[in-house]
């Protein structure tokens, strides 16, 4: 089986919005995360969905679940306090239903611009190699700095990557991953590939696309908004 | 859901659109797979239409021969994963019983309704990721034929319609003018559905060659008159479909039935005198129904049909993106092979 593990524990705090949390802000009568969640619902190869969500939040997610015929979510599991919790809750609630070669796709929310092709190359590689990261090649410079004031190096740009999601994993390594962090007590990393690396683990590359960006900000609303033209130029 | 599309918004010129699907009750949403480029989409690639003709369909998504899978169906005649094609001309439920009453002739019908939608003319055509479509005008692709073949789907359905829109007994002998695609699908398909002789007449000898015709002549050959045609097909368009239906009413019997199949966006001047001197008629055809599309995938699943359609598929170009999306249109342009790219959509 193939599982999407969708991230909506967050609250949004660099938003300002104080009302609702990001993924349920409403984009041309959906909210981000129905948007997400109708990607993952209408893929062939994703079997079943996971929801991991502000426990305050989840009777707003059933009540859209069912608005919206999103059919696929067989679990909704409360949100950790960090990112690293929220993915363990959901491979603790799925360690008993699934098989440990499963193939886990964990996947933010508010990335709704996530495609078909995406998530069908993160299943395949998964599933050849254990443990993927979704990428973009970074054609901006990067500059490192340890104070945030002064530059510490210029890293090789043909050699970094910005991380998106999905990042996508067979159930009992990322199970290994997040023991082994918890049990080292690294509890607030913010990246499950990086607790697979740990493991001494490879974890591939998979190509991202620069439109399947996260919202973190209005800045980013903004630009989903726009990126959205709805299509309604028929000549009737 | 929300998925890729590309628009023409102006003469050579795509954006990258983000539609937002919604499913009507009777819709399914696919996933466009295949598709090949007409000489309908190329003119609206290069804007060789009016000015005004264009303000009314630009931006519109191009591209009205397609293949895709099922993604959602929520009527539950289709599974999901299997493979359709997509009929471009529709009828909405409430138009069919209209004021022109054409639907139900057998020589006209559904694509000859002033009320119907035609995808990528007057509504939005397949040059997307994912399109609702009502599943009335999905057609289940049989297993033994391979979806980029099914491309061809709406082009032999086109030959079906214009093979219909006269009475034929079935014998008699018919005159093919045009060496392009639509040429070789026409003469290929009439050797399946008719019985009397088929001819073919074009100005490019390699590519007559190719034709499964009875007899191919070059243009202006004498003995084409000996043939005695009855029926004659103008498969040429253009500039030159002038030249063409001016030849075949030169070459037809007295009393013989021409129909014209292709677009001049000029007006053209042919030989009126001697269609009233010989008694001639002249038919018009455009597109295809469904039905002709039923009977078009019926031809397919014939091992043979497929072999003798199956050389007109050049090359298959792999669309990631919208760069790849103007490389096709512009290698489409320079094709002069008889025979057309297929795009596979991997967006």
């Amino acid at each position: 089986m193939n599982i999407a593990v969708i991230l909506a524990g967050g609250t949004g705090s660099r938003m300002g919005i104080v009302d609702k949390p990001k993924q349920f802000i409403d984009v041309y009568g959906k909210p981000i995360i129905v948007h997400t969640l109708e990607v993952f619902d209408n893929h062939p190869e994703i079997d079943a969905i996971a929801v991991v969500c502000l426990s305050e939040w989840l009777d707003d997610l059933r009540i859209l679940l069912r608005k919206y015929e999103i059919n696929k979510v067989k679990w909704l599991i409360e949100g950790g306090e960090t990112r690293q919790l929220s993915v363990y809750n959901a491979v603790k609630t799925l360690t008993p239903e699934c098989a440990d070669d499963d193939v886990i796709v964990v996947h933010d929310s508010v990335r709704p611009l996530v495609t078909h092709k995406i998530i069908s190359n993160n299943i395949a590689a998964a599933k050849q190699y254990g443990a993927v990261d979704t990428v973009v090649p970074s054609v901006d410079t990067i500059v490192r700095s340890v104070d945030g004031e002064s530059i510490k190096e210029v890293p090789l740009r043909k050699e970094l990557y910005l991380g998106q999601t999905p990042q996508s994993f067979r159930l009992s390594l990322l199970r290994l991953a997040h023991e082994k962090a918890r049990a080292e007590n690294n509890l607030n990393s913010t990246d499950d590939c990086q607790l697979v690396l740990d493991l001494g683990e490879e974890v591939h590359l998979v190509p991202g696309e620069k439109l399947n960006f996260k919202i973190t900000s209005f800045d980013d609303l903004l630009l989903l908004k726009a990126v959205i033209k709805l299509g309604k130029t028929e000549m009737l | 859901m929300l998925g890729k599309s590309f628009k023409i918004v102006e003469p050579r010129r795509f954006d990258l659109y983000l539609d937002d699907l919604v499913c009507a009750p009777d819709e399914a949403v696919v996933k466009i797979e295949y598709a090949a480029i007409c000489k309908a989409d190329l003119r609206y690639y290069l804007g060789a239409r009016d000015k005004r003709t264009l303000g009314f369909k630009y931006p519109m998504n191009l591209l009205h021969e397609a293949a895709g899978s099922i993604v959602l169906d929520k009527t539950k005649r289709f599974q999901v994963g299997e493979r359709v094609v997509l009929v471009p001309n529709i009828i909405l439920k409430d138009k069919h019983d209209c004021e022109h009453c054409v639907c139900r002739r057998a020589d006209l019908g559904e694509n000859y309704c002033p009320n119907a939608f035609f995808a990528s003319s007057n509504y939005n055509g397949f040059a997307r990721e994912y399109v609702n479509y009502p599943v009335d005008y999905l057609l289940k692709i049989p297993v033994n034929l391979e979806p980029r073949l099914a491309t061809f789907t709406e082009l032999i359905s086109v030959a079906i319609s214009a093979y219909r829109r006269l009475n034929l007994k079935g014998d008699e002998t018919i005159g093919v003018w045009g060496d392009g695609v639509l040429g070789y699908i026409l003469s290929t398909t009439l050797r399946y559905i008719h019985q009397g002789k088929i001819v073919v007449v074009g100005k490019d000898e390699d590519k007559l060659r190719q034709f499964k015709a009875h007899a191919q002549y070059l243009a202006g050959d004498p003995k084409i008159f000996e043939e005695e045609l009855q029926i004659a097909y103008e498969c040429v368009g253009g500039r030159f479909s002038a030249e063409a239906i001016n030849e075949i009413i030169d070459q037809i019997v007295v009393g013989g039935r021409i129909v014209l199949t292709g677009v001049a966006e000029e007006q053209i001047g042919i030989n009126t005198r001697k269609i009233l001197e010989k008694g001639l008629s002249l038919y018009g055809v455009t597109r295809s129904n469904k039905n002709d599309f039923e009977k078009a995938l019926t031809l397919l699943v014939d091992e043979k049909y497929q072999a003798d359609i199956s050389p007109l598929l050049l090359k298959e170009l792999v669309i990631n993106d919208i760069t790849d999306f103007y490389r096709a249109f512009e290698e489409e342009l320079g094709n002069k092979r008889l025979g057309k790219n297929v795009l596979r959509f991997n967006l």
